[in-house]
């Protein structure tokens, strides 16, 4: 197991090396001077060989990138451009804490609701007809898009039925974080019921279920205690899977719902070019990315047996 | 043979029609998509506007149907880049075998796992104004991932086959087994992720401009959403109009890459 661990650690950090150096390199070998990105066109050329010397663009690529990586080992990256005197590390630190709690509210509605609806289409207690709708249901939500249903189902719940606050409420406390939660959990939701349908589907008719029956077990108690353990290794896969869309959802959510975060942030500064606190972010981004997934791997392995050991 | 053409004609339709539709839309709307007309901003459907107006007095009918053709235009471009790259690589990873087949199924697992919606952010913060062009340089960065772990799995069936090892066996070269052999009995397989390849970058298109980082000009189907979002209690069609819009493009999308299956 902590062999698997290790692996998954150093691909995590891999990922977030890779993730960075794009970003890095974008920026500075696309065509345009970042400096001229930075202040616009009317900049006179002494402002620019100071922004120039600011975020050390007079150096050569391989300083740079030198400099890059000795910050991303320390995860200091400079001062934000346009906040002089605030680490652009600290102004992310800040940001990532609602994004985070967003996402994870996201991942335990989204698991549960999926787990909830496949056990109740894989037990005993709908009709075969009413199952088949719940599949149907479930391939359904997973196709559509998070960017074109939330507007709508806020359009409805919040302005019109108002039983959600509305999007850029100051006062919208736990209600608008929960509900914009569960918007971003239903995508999730409905990909975690369609797999962990098919994998209770493949266990249904295990020895270990047909004797946990026969011994006169309920039904929920068979589903829940027995076959939902057999199958975590799926739905852990299928979350880790979709952290990366749920990420890109979180910005969508929070840009519609003015919340601030990790979205904003890269948005704010993508607005500005204060590159420090985008590479920064980015790079946050792909920590919390990869955090996830170990942690996935982690409650995989301990888990199921199986996985541990296992490439 | 004539049912199999039927079907395909059948997963082609949704898609024909969007395109159809807007294509129509574009021809006779009174107004070049984006031209402003104060007077009229977020007025209702009417028999003049269809589809009522959005911010400034701007024509969403006009609007929706030019954003419509450009996102099917980029996703399929965008797709059939990542079809082609994703496809010859995954080919030759397991033709090759050994540490260079599974460092490409790695490397594909976590492309397709990647926050790419955020590495998509930051790249296109590069650019002054995020072209088309740039977008699309920035889907295929990820694109071509699922095609190459769909062509490495299909490869490594057909590597094996009795007709594969009779062409190495008639002293066929590696780059002739792979045109002559693989490639043929790999396209139909791989031909499948067209559909949601072209539908996720509808949808991640549709996503950029939402949150600000559009083509220039605002034509496209996240703009129209962005200002549904700013005007939901003003003005509610516009959400409507741009929702419908997202989701039958990128619905059209999914079903057309049906047409694919064997």
């Amino acid at each position: 197991m902590g062999r698997v661990l290790a692996s998954r650690a150093i691909e995590s950090l891999l990922i977030v090396l890779v993730l960075a150096s794009l970003v890095f390199f974008a920026l500075r070998l696309l065509p345009g001077d970042p400096a001229t990105l930075v202040l616009g066109d009317e900049a006179s050329e002494a402002e620019l060989a100071r922004v120039r010397a600011v975020l050390h663009l007079d150096e050569p690529l391989a300083t740079q990138y030198a400099r890059f990586l000795r910050g991303l080992s320390t995860l200091d990256l400079g001062d934000s451009f346009r906040r002089p005197g605030t680490s652009a590390m600290a102004r992310v630190g800040e940001a990532i804490v609602p994004t985070a709690e967003l996402a994870m509210i996201a991942v335990a509605i989204g698991a549960l609701a999926g787990i909830a609806a496949a056990v109740a289409a894989s037990g005993p207690w709908l009709a075969p007809r009413a199952r088949v709708w719940v599949e149907r249901g479930l391939v359904g939500v997973a196709a559509a898009p998070l960017v074109a249903f939330a507007p709508v189902a806020t359009w409805a719940l919040a302005a019109r039925a108002r039983l959600v606050p509305l999007p850029g409420d100051p006062d919208a406390g736990a209600a608008g974080l929960l509900f914009a939660s569960a918007l971003l959990a239903v995508p999730l939701g409905a990909h975690v019921g369609r797999i962990a349908r098919a994998a209770l589907a493949e266990v249904a008719r295990a020895q270990f279920l047909v004797t946990a029956r026969a011994k006169g077990m309920a039904p929920l108690r068979v589903w829940v205690v027995h076959a939902l353990p057999a199958v975590v290794g799926p739905i852990v896969t299928v979350v880790a899977t979709q952290l990366g869309a749920l990420l890109g959802g979180a910005v969508v959510l929070e840009r519609m719902f003015e919340r601030r975060g990790l979205g904003t942030l890269i948005l704010e500064a993508y607005a500005t070019r204060d590159l420090p606190v985008l590479e920064g972010a980015v790079v946050a981004a792909g920590l919390l990315f990869a955090l996830a997934q170990a942690v996935g791997s982690a409650t995989h392995a301990a888990i199921d047996p199986r996985a541990r050991g296992v490439r | 043979m004539r049912r199999m053409n039927a079907r395909r004609w059948l997963d082609l339709t949704p898609l024909l029609v969007v395109i159809g539709a807007s294509a129509v839309g574009a021809a006779v709307a009174t107004a070049p998509a984006g031209r402003l007309d104060p007077a009229q901003a977020w007025c209702a459907p009417s028999r003049a506007r269809p589809l009522g107006c959005g911010e400034a007095g701007v024509d969403l009918a006009a609007l929706v149907s030019v954003a419509e053709l450009r996102a099917v235009a980029l996703a399929v471009v965008v797709a059939l880049v990542g079809f082609a790259a994703g496809t010859s690589l995954g080919a030759v990873a397991a033709l090759v075998r050994g540490r260079f087949e599974r460092a490409v199924e790695r490397v594909c697992d976590l492309v397709q796992a990647f926050p790419s919606f955020i590495l998509a952010m930051a790249v296109l913060s590069a650019v002054r104004v995020p072209s088309r062009v740039a977008l699309g340089a920035v889907f295929a960065l990820t694109a071509w991932a699922p095609f190459a772990r769909l062509a490495l799995a299909q490869t490594r069936v057909l590597r094996d086959a009795a007709f594969v090892e009779a062409a190495v066996a008639l002293g066929r070269g590696p780059a002739g087994v792979l045109v002559r052999h693989v490639l043929p009995n790999l396209l139909g397989v791989v031909a499948v992720q067209l559909g949601s390849t072209g539908a996720a970058i509808v949808v991640s298109e549709a996503a950029l401009a939402f949150v600000g980082l559009g083509p220039p000009g605002g034509v496209s189907l996240g703009g129209v959403l962005d200002q549904g979002v700013a005007a939901m209690l003003r003005a509610p069609h516009v959400l409507v109009v741009g929702s419908v819009a997202v989701f039958a493009t990128s619905a059209a999308m999914l079903v057309a890459g049906k047409a694919a299956e064997g």
